[in-house]
C-alpha cells in the first residue's frame, strides 16, 4: 500500500511541506490528496524540482497526485537545482605582453588600456587576470591599466603577476595592484577556468 | 555630467591628444561609446572639473577644431545619455 499524504483542506504551503516531508522520509512513491487546483500546480512544480514524476487523478472534489521517483541520478538533480555559477568566477585572462596584437606599439598600448577599461565597466568579469613576461609592465608602469585592475580586484577578480618576470624587468617594487605569484598558481588558475582568453 | 568624452577624426589625433592632455589632467583612453559612434575608435575620458583645462590644451595643440568633439556623459547602461558640448 502506497504512502498517503492527506492534505485536503490545508492552506498553502502546507500541502507542499507535507509532500516534502514524505520525500525526506525516503518515500520513493506516495500519493498526496488535495482539494484545490492551486495546490495541484504547486505540487507539480515541487515534483519537477525534486526529480519526481507525478500524475494527477481527479476523484470528485479531491485531486490525488501519485508521486514516483524519476530515473535521474542525485548528481543530476544537484546540477539542475544548483544556482548558475557566479558571473566571472569561471574564466580567466592571460596577458603575456604589454600591447595588444602586432604592429604599432602606441596603438597596441591604447588598445590594451581600452580592453581593461571595457572589462572593468562590464558586468561579466573574469575570475582571474594573469600577467607574464612583458605583461607585468601593465600592473606596474601603466597607471590607467592599474586603475582598472584595482576596480576589478575590488569585485573579486584575482590579479596574479609573475614574480620571476617582475624580477627580470626590475619592476618588483613598482607593483601597483595584484599579488606577486608563480608558475604553479598561474597554471592552476588556467586549469580551473572554463575558458582562458590570451592577449 | 558624470564625465566628459572627446572623440577624434583620426586614431593619430586620439593618440596625440592623449599625450598632450596627460600633462594637464588625469585622462583615460576608452573605446568610443556606441551612443556616440562617431569618429575613430579611441576616445579620451576626463573629469567634469577638468573641462576648461582640457579644452584650452587642445585649442593650443596642433589639432584643428574640426578634428575632435566634446560630449557630456550622464548615467550608464540603458540610461546613458551623451550630449554634445
Amino acid at each position: 500500500m502506497a504512502h498517503i499524504v492527506d492534505a485536503k483542506g490545508k492552506p498553502c504551503p502546507t500541502p507542499v511541506l507535507m509532500a516534502k516531508g514524505a520525500m525526506a522520509q525516503g518515500h520513493e512513491t506516495f500519493t498526496v490528496l488535495v482539494d484545490n487546483p492551486t495546490a495541484v500546480e504547486n505540487l507539480k512544480r515541487l515534483a519537477g524540482n525534486q526529480g519526481f514524476e507525478v500524475s494527477v487523478r481527479e476523484e470528485g472534489d479531491t485531486f490525488a497526485l501519485d508521486f514516483a521517483k524519476g530515473e535521474g541520478c542525485s548528481a543530476c538533480e544537484q546540477a539542475i537545482n544548483s544556482p548558475l555559477p557566479a558571473a566571472g568566477g569561471d574564466w580567466a585572462v592571460f596577458v603575456g605582453r604589454d600591447i595588444i596584437g602586432d604592429g604599432d606599439r602606441e596603438l597596441g598600448a591604447n588598445l590594451m588600456r581600452m580592453f581593461f577599461y571595457t572589462l572593468a565597466q562590464g558586468e561579466d568579469r573574469p575570475g582571474a587576470v594573469l600577467f607574464m613576461n612583458a605583461g607585468v609592465k601593465l600592473p606596474t608602469l601603466d597607471e590607467q591599466v592599474a586603475d582598472h585592475l584595482k576596480a576589478l580586484s575590488q569585485t573579486g577578480t584575482e590579479i596574479l603577476v609573475c614574480g620571476t618576470c617582475l624580477n627580470f624587468y626590475g619592476l618588483t617594487d613598482q607593483l601597483k595592484v595584484g599579488t606577486v605569484s608563480n608558475m604553479y598558481d598561474i597554471v592552476t588558475r588556467m586549469q580551473q577556468a572554463g575558458k582562458v582568453i590570451s592577449l | 555630467m558624470d564625465y566628459g568624452v572627446i572623440t577624434f577624426a583620426s586614431t593619430y589625433g586620439a593618440i596625440y591628444a592623449q599625450k598632450v592632455l596627460k600633462e594637464v589632467a588625469p585622462v583615460q583612453v576608452m573605446p568610443v561609446l556606441r551612443e556616440i559612434s562617431l569618429g575613430c575608435g579611441i576616445a579620451v575620458r576626463f573629469k567634469p572639473e577638468d573641462l576648461e583645462g582640457v579644452k584650452a590644451a587642445l585649442a593650443a595643440s596642433t589639432l584643428k577644431a574640426g578634428e575632435y568633439a566634446f560630449y557630456a556623459i550622464t548615467g550608464s547602461g540603458h540610461n546613458l545619455k551623451a550630449e554634445p558640448l
